[in-house]
């Protein structure tokens, strides 16, 4: 690691401009090469994808539940969509749950990767039992999550009477539920994302930290000033696949809550909903409805997202560069 | 890399037109799960023997091939459906067969085939569930679950209550004695102590002891009608005297609830004796089960049908004889994978009549047979998934959230009516 | 004398946080470990049995009795190899050609690129079924593998990290030297990538080998199911065996476990080695 030299530090903006400046200079095999390897994605995508999409997209005007015929009945299904009062409520939930999951989850992983980053004895074990959480199959960690959240005999209940505390009806109550469904997300995906960043942190060099040191810079100041905006780039793909990954939320609550999403469907999220509508209830038309809702929903949120941390990532990069 | 790159193309070009000349869904076509002269049979895990399914070819003549399915089963069977491609030959449905009513042509009328000459071997209300309202048989008999009252005799005698089987069916004959003994039992039972897991159970069971549902056969609703609004006070009552542990089914709460003795009785279908004792073996003999409140019910039950593409349907139709017929439901079914049968002779059969030491070595099969055999028809119309949850979420409002119970009576009727729009019934 | 007492306070602390959080991570693991050597009663014991039972051979043969382990492990690991090795080489390329290449239209595409990944799965599980089924390929690994053999999640980590990690003037010098795309791909950015393909790679084969709706509904042949698809068999219709189901889902995360152990040696070894290098 010490041995690294400055070549390795992670590309900022003027980089990029310099290699951007190369473009006149392409020749046509380089251009050809180039999308060749872009290609791949973008044929199968077209195979895979796109019929897909489409046909999901003609499915939205159609009444269908995916045995008999289909009946067109135009924009009867988004009518009803905007009408439906679980369809909001699973947004509502799907925004709230994010919320109580991504930024606690992002934070821990960013402070578990710094600490990892330090030249500290043990990183591969620890970094295995980081990751554990991800590997193990869903339907297993659903049963054991019910059974911590248990409203009547769940461990935590069990913890809470210990302590003569009042104990809560997790699984029964609004928040609790949604509470459970974050903390199934943060549990599996916190070390996930300090194992990325970790990958990031370790490209960028050591000296740039022996000279902060050198400068007198406490670890608060190192975290802040070095940390966050030489990872940016990586901090800005989780934050994107987080969003993603929360607005696509789909197998935590139904595993723990079921396909209805619990009492009064509080964990009822997009997807699920999605889901429950097309092959639980046979309504495929209203299900790929609720599907584009859906992707309207997460397009937008995405772009908002972008905005905020790409526009801060290109201030901080361009502050760093300075300094 | 540049060969690599060529093939790809060309492959993947070659693809794309197939998926383009392919998206007409006619291609699929002529698509089976099995060989040619053989008979695909798609089932859950512990619905059929395997021991059965591995003699039946020999039993049948039919060269069977059993595809046990697991996980989201029905999505399995609608993508199927929906693709048309790859459909078995014979394909396990669950309670809600009605769901493929409106599609009934989608599959061999099991009239046509020769189900009419059985017809008088099982129960008629199970019998007649896998029939639409215009006479054609979509689905074939298979278990049933006849609803009885289990509770643990122990605690009811703690409590004061009655014990023995007979006297608890005498002396809670109706819900509302059955709902006052449970707060009996809670007042004088350590706190903590439940009569009943929870209140939708409630709503459930005594609608299941119904002789009407959501809808009528011509698919209008009559769901604001009486057979609804009684179980709905009585678990509105239930959730008042606060008898129920709030333990949701299908949790390990609940399995933990009959573990641990916090809850002393639920109303339950047959198969929750299954459940129950994988739960709480440690509590064994100390169950009891007798006749439920308010009557028998049935709850869950599967069938077996037979969609239009099977390349062979009165093979297919000789393997569902063959396997529900009543001996094989005695000895494979009932005996060995504990599905109770809804063959008459089965049920009465001597092989039947076993004493259990779970239930203090009680012949349970007494009470579930009177059950099974006393359950009212019932028409269950295609909608009952849709507008059923209109009532029930609405039910869990009052006990989860507290909603007031005369809002939560409207918002279910809005709920059901603006279900019944998009579907265009109304 | 003072700094080094600080630091040893602080590397302390350090591990007492991370212990702390290993805990929380690997204490619903040995749960379930424990579950998997109880019997289902234990399971809903209250208060509940902390430690390990004696079933856990008993639990593991009725597994083995019951589904066919061997077989589609062989399988899964085929599947979850072959899906690993192309999403790893195909992401990299686009990756690479998206972070240090600029060309017409690429904005445009990786925009499109980010769009598809917001597309839930779900949606499209019917048409999908109907492409593969009019491909034939229900009930072959072609239908995993072939729309899984890149992925938009890939391309956009690599791009991400290769911003950072390959420099444009390593580049630079390997085009002076008259590398072309291909060769600088090779040279330069998948060593300086490693770390990032080794994260991707083990991501990849978990997501491959614990994937299970659509392999669900896309394979039909007992001899051909993914491990998942099989355990997904051990739910009865009305009840659930759950220590068996723990058990069988203990022997499904152990080949996951050797794997990432692979993975991150190398994934350290490899730093060294970049090192070097240089």
């Amino acid at each position: 690691m010490a041995t690294t030299t400055p070549l390795t530090a992670p590309a900022q903006a003027p980089e990029e401009r310099r290699s951007t400046g190369n473009h006149a200079g392409r020749s046509k095999s380089e251009l050809l090469s180039l999308y060749a390897a872009i290609s791949p994605f973008y044929i199968l995508f077209a195979i895979f994808g796109l019929f897909p999409i489409g046909f999901s997209l003609y499915l939205s005007f159609q009444n269908w539940n995916g045995i008999g015929a289909m009946r067109f009945v135009g924009l009867a299904q988004y009518q009803f969509m905007l009408s439906d009062p679980i369809f909001w409520k699973s947004i509502v939930n799907t925004f709230q749950i994010w919320f109580i999951s991504t930024i606690p989850m992002l934070f821990f992983a960013l402070v578990i990767a710094f600490m990892l980053n330090q030249q500290i004895r043990g990183r591969s074990a620890y970094r295995i039992a980081y990751f554990i959480p991800n590997v193990t199959s869903i339907v297993a960690i659903a049963i054991i999550f019910g059974s911590i959240f248990s409203n009547n005999f769940g461990l935590l209940n069990a913890a809470l009477e210990g302590l003569h505390l009042d104990t809560v009806e997790w699984l029964n109550t609004p928040w609790g539920i949604k509470v459970a469904i974050a903390a199934m997300v943060i549990w599996r995906w916190t070390g996930y994302n300090a194992i990325i960043y970790l990958a990031g942190l370790q490209a960028i060099p050591t000296e740039l930290y022996e000279a902060a040191k050198v400068d007198g810079a406490n670890l608060w100041q190192v975290f802040f000033r070095i940390t966050v905006p030489l990872l940016r780039p990586i901090i800005l793909f989780t934050v994107i696949t987080s969003t993603i990954g929360g607005m696509q939320l789909f197998t935590e609550p139904q595993v723990l809550v079921g396909n209805g999403g619990g009492p009064g469907s509080e964990g009822s999220t997009m997807v699920l909903y999605l889901y429950q509508q097309a092959f639980i209830n046979n309504q495929f038309g209203y299900g790929a409805a609720i599907g584009w809702g859906l992707f309207v929903i997460m397009i937008l949120f995405s772009l908002i997202n972008w905005r905020l941390v790409q526009g801060a990532g290109n201030r901080g990069s361009r502050k760093g560069v300075r300094a | 890399m540049a060969p690599n790159r060529r093939t790809f193309l060309a492959a993947a070009s070659g693809l794309l037109g197939t998926a383009l000349l392919g998206t007409s869904g006619c291609g699929a076509r002529g698509s089976y799960l099995t060989p040619e002269g053989t008979i695909s049979l798609w089932y859950w895990n512990r619905s059929i023997s395997d021991t059965l399914l591995a003699k039946t070819p020999k039993a049948t003549g039919v060269r069977l091939v059993p595809q046990k399915i697991g996980g989201d089963f029905k999505s399995k069977f609608l993508t199927s459906l929906a693709g048309k491609a790859y459909i078995p030959d014979i394909v396990g449905l669950n309670e809600d067969v009605a769901t493929y009513f409106p599609d009934a042509d989608q599959f061999v009328d099991l009239f046509d085939v020769g189900a009419k000459d059985v017809e008088s071997e099982f129960l008629d209300w199970k019998w007649q569930r896998g029939v639409t309202p215009d006479g054609r048989m979509v689905g074939f008999p298979m278990d049933t679950g006849p609803t009885a009252l289990f509770y643990r005799a122990d605690l009811f005698e703690k409590a004061g209550l009655p014990s023995e089987p007979d006297q608890v069916a005498q002396a809670m004959d109706t819900w509302e004695k059955y709902l006052e003994a449970g707060s009996t039992l809670v007042k004088k039972m350590p706190k903590k102590t439940y009569m009943m897991p929870n209140v939708d159970m409630v709503y459930n069971q005594a609608l299941a002891q119904q002789g009407k549902r959501y809808m009528d056969e011509k698919n209008k609703f009559i769901g604001d009608g009486p057979q609804v609004r009684e179980p709905w006070d009585l678990a509105v009552d239930a959730y008042r005297r606060r008898i129920t542990s709030n333990t949701n089914d299908w949790t390990s709460d609940w399995n933990a609830a009959m573990s641990t003795g916090r809850v002393a009785s639920f109303v339950g279908a047959v198969w929750m004796g299954q459940v129950l004792t994988d739960a709480a073996s440690g509590t064994a003999g100390k169950w009891r089960v007798c006749r439920a409140p308010g009557g028998a019910g049935n709850s869950g039950g599967s069938f077996l049908g037979i969609p239009k593409s099977c390349r062979d349907p009165e093979a297919a139709f000789k393997v569902i004889r063959y396997l529900q017929s009543p001996e094989n439901q005695v000895v494979y079914g009932l005996n060995e994978m504990q599905l109770y049968p809804s063959a008459i002779a089965a049920i009465d059969d001597r092989r039947a009549q076993v004493k259990d030491k779970f239930y203090g070595g009680q012949v349970i099969n007494e009470v579930f047979g009177t059950s099974a055999k006393a359950v009212k028809p019932v028409y269950l119309s295609p909608y009952d998934n849709v507008v059923g949850p209109a009532f029930s979420d609405q039910i869990t409002n009052i006990w989860s959230a507290g909603k007031n119970p005369d809002r939560a009576w409207k918002d279910a009727l809005t709920e059901a009516d603006r279900q019944l729009s998009h579907l265009g019934l109304i | 004398m003072n700094a080094t007492a600080t630091q040893r306070v602080w590397s302390v602390v350090t591990h007492v946080l991370l212990l702390f959080g290993v805990a929380i991570s690997i204490f619903p693991f040995y749960w379930m470990f424990v579950m998997a050597s109880r019997t289902t009663e234990d399971i809903f014991k209250f208060p509940p049995e902390l430690l390990p039972g004696t079933h856990l051979l008993e639990n593991i043969g009725k597994v083995f009795d019951s589904v066919n382990l061997l077989g589609s492990t062989a399988n899964t690991i085929f599947v979850a190899v072959v899906t690993t090795v192309l999403v790893l080489f195909f992401d990299s390329i686009a990756a690479f050609a998206f972070a240090k290449f600029d060309f017409p239209a690429k904005n445009l595409l990786f925009v499109v690129l980010l769009v598809t990944f917001m597309i839930p799965s779900q949606l499209s599980t019917v048409p999908s079924f109907v492409i593969m089924a009019n491909f034939g390929w229900v009930g072959s690994f072609q239908a995993l593998i072939v729309p899984g053999a890149v992925n938009a999640f890939g391309i956009f980590l690599l791009r991400q990290y290769a911003q950072g990690a390959v420099s444009a003037e390593l580049l630079d010098a390997a085009r002076i030297d008259g590398c072309n795309f291909w060769r600088q791909y090779w040279h330069v950015a998948v060593p300086l990538l490693r770390p990032a393909l080794a994260f991707l790679g083990i991501f990849t084969f978990i997501n491959a080998w614990n994937d299970y709706f659509w392999p669900l509904v896309v394979l039909i042949d007992p001899g051909r199911q993914t491990l998942q698809v099989a355990l997904s068999q051990l739910n009865g219709l009305y009840n659930t065996d759950y220590s068996m189901v723990m058990a069988g889902t203990l022997l499904a995360v152990i080949p996951l476990i050797i794997v990432f152990f692979l993975g991150a040696r190398q994934f350290l070894a490899d730093l060294a080695a970049g090192a070097v290098k240089q």
